[in-house]
């Protein structure tokens, strides 16, 4: 068993800057893996993320069937791996959150010059019921070299 | 399935991301760090050896999807089927591991998408191989064609 560090959301709040892209997996309904690459991932609030929805893509009509999915995220300055396991809550088409990734995609719209392609139809919100680092070599180094305390004195 | 093309994307230097599943429905993902086209046209993938979840999905029912990215111009392609076998990694392995890698950091370098003292703090703490069968292949470019169905057929996924 390879070992896991204690991480919250606000830990990994660089996670969600939009620099390095996430990766989503879903399952349909009966079971067959789904994996593609999202541009964002947004931080809500302690428990929950959101995620952009601007096709009915595999993604969606997976999540439609089964509300859970798998994140991971890449923090951009540390290049250390979250994995993220989420479960769908609530769809939002109006109001703050939803104008924040509007914004959002309106920005990677006009930089890439796909304006009329990308646009967002909603703003779907998950619990997160687990976060965990997924140790990199490095990440292992460096708790062997901090000990089972992790490095903190008593 | 895989033509020259395909094997030509799939085995360069790119973001390879892979997607299981428990017997319960319950995704998950992880990483690859290389894919050899075989002759037969199977898979050979390395998988992040630590990827516990993931692992235990493959060998619990196989089902696995595959999708590869261009580090620059995000085109993607998504393969999908099932896995035969998880296996240690060979010497050979190691090998395509390590010049992977290696090319990996370089697009990254001459891209100007990260420094390489960096992207080294990613490197996984091994690798174990699984021989992945296709079943089918999908443009996965972000937009609205992601999905297309590029073989067998022309329909969506």
């Amino acid at each position: 068993m390879s070992p896991r560090r204690q991480v919250t959301l606000y830990d990994i709040q660089s996670c969600f800057e939009g620099i390095i892209p996430a990766a989503i997996a879903t399952a349909s309904a009966d079971g067959v893996p789904n994996v593609t690459h999202l541009s964002r991932v947004h931080l809500v609030d302690d428990d929950h993320v959101a995620l952009s929805n601007q096709f009915f893509s595999k993604t969606v009509r997976n999540l439609a069937e089964n509300p859970r999915a798998c994140v991971e995220v890449i923090d951009p300055h540390t290049y250390d791996r979250y994995r993220m396991v989420l479960r769908y809550e609530r769809t939002e088409r109006r109001g703050p959150l939803f104008e924040r990734l509007r914004r959002d995609i309106d920005a990677i719209a006009a930089l890439t010059g796909m304006q009329d392609v990308f646009k967002l139809r909603s703003a779907d919100v998950y619990r997160v019921v687990e976060l965990e680092l997924v140790p990199s070599a490095a990440n292992l180094a460096e708790m062997r070299d901090a000990g089972p305390d992790g490095g903190r004195e008593s | 399935m895989i033509d020259a093309a395909a094997k030509e994307f799939l085995e360069a230097p790119c973001s390879l991301i892979v997607g299981t599943v428990d017997d319960d429905g319950l995704p998950d993902a992880t990483r690859a760090w290389a894919v050899d086209v075989e002759a037969d046209g199977r898979l050979r993938v390395l998988l992040t050896a630590n990827a516990d979840v993931a692992l235990a999905n493959l060998r619990a029912n196989g089902r696995i999807a595959l999708t590869a990215t261009d580090f620059v111009t995000l085109d993607s392609m998504q393969v999908k089927g099932h896995v035969t076998a998880v296996e240690p990694r060979t010497s050979a392995d190691e090998v395509r591991f390590d010049s992977n890698w290696a090319r990996c950091i370089a697009v990254l370098v001459d891209a100007d998408l990260a420094a390489a003292e960096v992207i080294e703090r990613f490197a996984p703490p091994g690798v174990v191989a699984c021989v992945m069968v296709v079943e089918a292949i999908f443009d996965q470019t972000p937009g609205p064609a992601a999905g297309t169905r590029l073989a067998p057929t022309g329909i969506r996924s």
